[in-house]
């Protein structure tokens, strides 16, 4: 095998992000779950780590392990709850990757849950502005669009762009989205929609923001690969983190925590294959891409409107649509791009004859609040 | 009730920063930290209260038409990073009925306002925000 990872993803299952009113937290984790194990071939679970933000303010529900599990009759093994905003689907598959590392033969479940359509949009920005200081940013009013939106500003007047480049990202995405069965959004965008979308923080509009969705995505890790399917394993991750208050930060045009994180590899100026960025919002998606190292500080967007970031090139981002087109299922989203991830490795339909041989996950907490950045390979 | 008395220790203890601005400025190497931290980055763990200036320039602000529901009342709200004397701060500007008449690096001082109304159970929270001096309308 020649390449030795720190764990192999041996099952995944997405349930398409919606609305689901006729489903609380129990159901959607059953269904995902269920069908993850299945895929992994019922494995013995040595753990379940559940990735979720908002279960105990939309579910009003603490210590909601056990009553998942008892509904999905997953039992003998301990429940551990990871909350870090809509970056937990990423930390809690760092810690569960520990987990499988340290043991010599064994597996873990980690399902990304969250159900932000319990409450109205109202409530929901007002969870979502938990996701800055409470004390010093949100007791304002402010949110994260707002810190999405002085950023944008920001990089557009650097660079000299003009909002145009930017909706780019919007179409793009949705482009991709059409393409995407588990998508929310499967429908393309014209630059008119965009540009006649209504403004929530300037320069950013409504095609600019993920929308909040419902979703429940599972994972079955595993320390060594699953030899009926071609194995992706999970090479590495790095962690960085930035100043919390946004205002203090030196720089508001790059992601301090994900140039952080993605010193844990080589420079990926000459990486080649699938990248998932973290694009709560369009501008951090671009951000993403330029602090990941993949281009130069201010390309990005004219890459992108070149289309050096389209399915088929050397970089190919967000083949899935991103959550700009899947949605924003906050807790759940980085296992999302982890499970849609391992899917275009696989080469699992729509995502086939891509021969990609990497993937590299970004996954974010908040507006450049921490990140986590996974390198994932297939093993043959 | 019980949630009442809950909540208001978490404003009150806050109230020097939310009125007067109030940061620490290390006694060894002199940097000024607001937010307040425990510790600087050069290590040292002593600091003197100072308040910040209350004069200082737009570095950058957008307008938020999406808000959350303690705010619906004050849709739209400007918000702004202000540079005072070195420090940067996020703060509501105030004061300012045509936003896009504001200039780059427009001058502002700080005001003391209302904040919000606690939208479950009504308690009014104030504290500092930012008014462009030159106005703009
Ligand atoms: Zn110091």
């Amino acid at each position: 095998m020649g390449i030795s990872a720190l764990g192999y993803i041996n099952g995944v299952h997405v349930i398409p992000p919606g609305r689901y009113y006729d489903k609380g937290y129990r159901e959607l984790f059953a269904e995902a779950a269920l069908k993850a194990l299945e895929s992994a071939g019922n494995p013995d679970i040595k753990a379940i780590y559940i990735a979720s933000a908002l279960s105990e303010l939309t579910g009003e529900q603490l210590a909601i392990g056990n009553i998942l599990r008892d509904y999905s009759g997953i039992r003998n093994a301990p429940s551990i709850r990871v909350e870090n905003g809509d970056g937990s689907g990423g930390f809690a598959f760092m810690v569960a990757l520990n987990h499988v590392a340290s043991m010599n033969d064994g597996c873990v479940l980690l399902v990304g849950i969250d159900k932000p359509h319990e409450v109205t949009s109202l409530k929901q920005n007002k969870y979502a502005s938990y996701l800055l200081d409470s004390d010093y940013e949100s007791y304002f009013g402010a949110t994260p669009v707002v810190l999405a939106a002085l950023m944008a500003k920001q990089y557009l007047k650097n660079y000299e762009y003009k909002y145009e480049d930017l909706a780019a990202w919007a179409i793009k995405m949705h482009e991709r989205g059409a393409k995407t069965p588990f998508a929310y959004f499967k429908r393309a965008a014209k630059l008119k929609d965009v540009l006649e979308s209504e403004l929530v923080a300037d320069p950013l509009r409504l095609y600019d923001v993920s929308p909040f969705v419902d979703g429940a995505a599972a994972l079955v890790l595993c320390s060594k690969p699953n030899t009926r399917d071609q194995a992706v394993g999970v090479l590495g991750y790095g962690f960085g983190a930035s100043n919390s208050y946004f205002a203090s930060r030196n720089d508001y045009t790059a992601l301090m925590s994900v140039i952080e994180a993605v010193k844990a590899f080589n420079p990926l100026n000459d990486f080649n294959g699938i990248v998932s960025v973290h694009d709560t919002y369009s501008i951090l998606g671009v951000l993403a891409l330029e602090s990941l190292g993949l281009c130069k500080r201010g390309s990005a967007l004219r890459l992108l409107n070149e289309g050096y970031f389209d399915p088929g090139g050397k970089v190919m981002v967000n083949l899935d649509g991103g959550l700009k087109a899947v949605g924003n299922s906050m807790g759940a989203s980085g296992v999302y791009q982890l499970a849609s991830a391992t899917m275009q490795l696989r080469g699992d339909k729509p995502f086939n004859g891509l021969n990609a041989e990497a993937a590299v996950v970004e996954d974010m907490v908040g507006v450049d609040q921490e990140s986590v950045v996974f390198m994932l390979k297939v093993v043959k | 009730m019980v949630d009442q008395s809950l909540s208001v220790p978490k404003y009150w203890r806050r109230i020097p920063q939310y009125y007067r601005l109030t940061a620490l400025k290390c006694r060894k190497c002199g940097r000024v930290y607001f937010p307040p931290r425990a510790i600087c980055d050069c290590g040292s763990r002593e600091f003197d209260e100072v308040e910040l200036p209350r004069r200082g320039r737009l570095i950058e602000f957008t307008v938020l038409r999406s808000v959350t529901s303690d705010f619906e009342k004050q849709r739209p709200l400007i918000f702004g990073i202000v540079d005072l004397n070195g420090v940067r701060v996020l703060g509501q500007l105030v004061d300012c009925p045509n936003p896009e008449k504001l200039s780059d690096n427009a001058e502002v001082e700080v005001v003391f306002r209302r904040v919000k109304e606690d939208s479950d159970y009504g308690i009014i929270y104030y504290g500092f925000k930012l008014r462009p001096l030159k106005g703009c309308w």
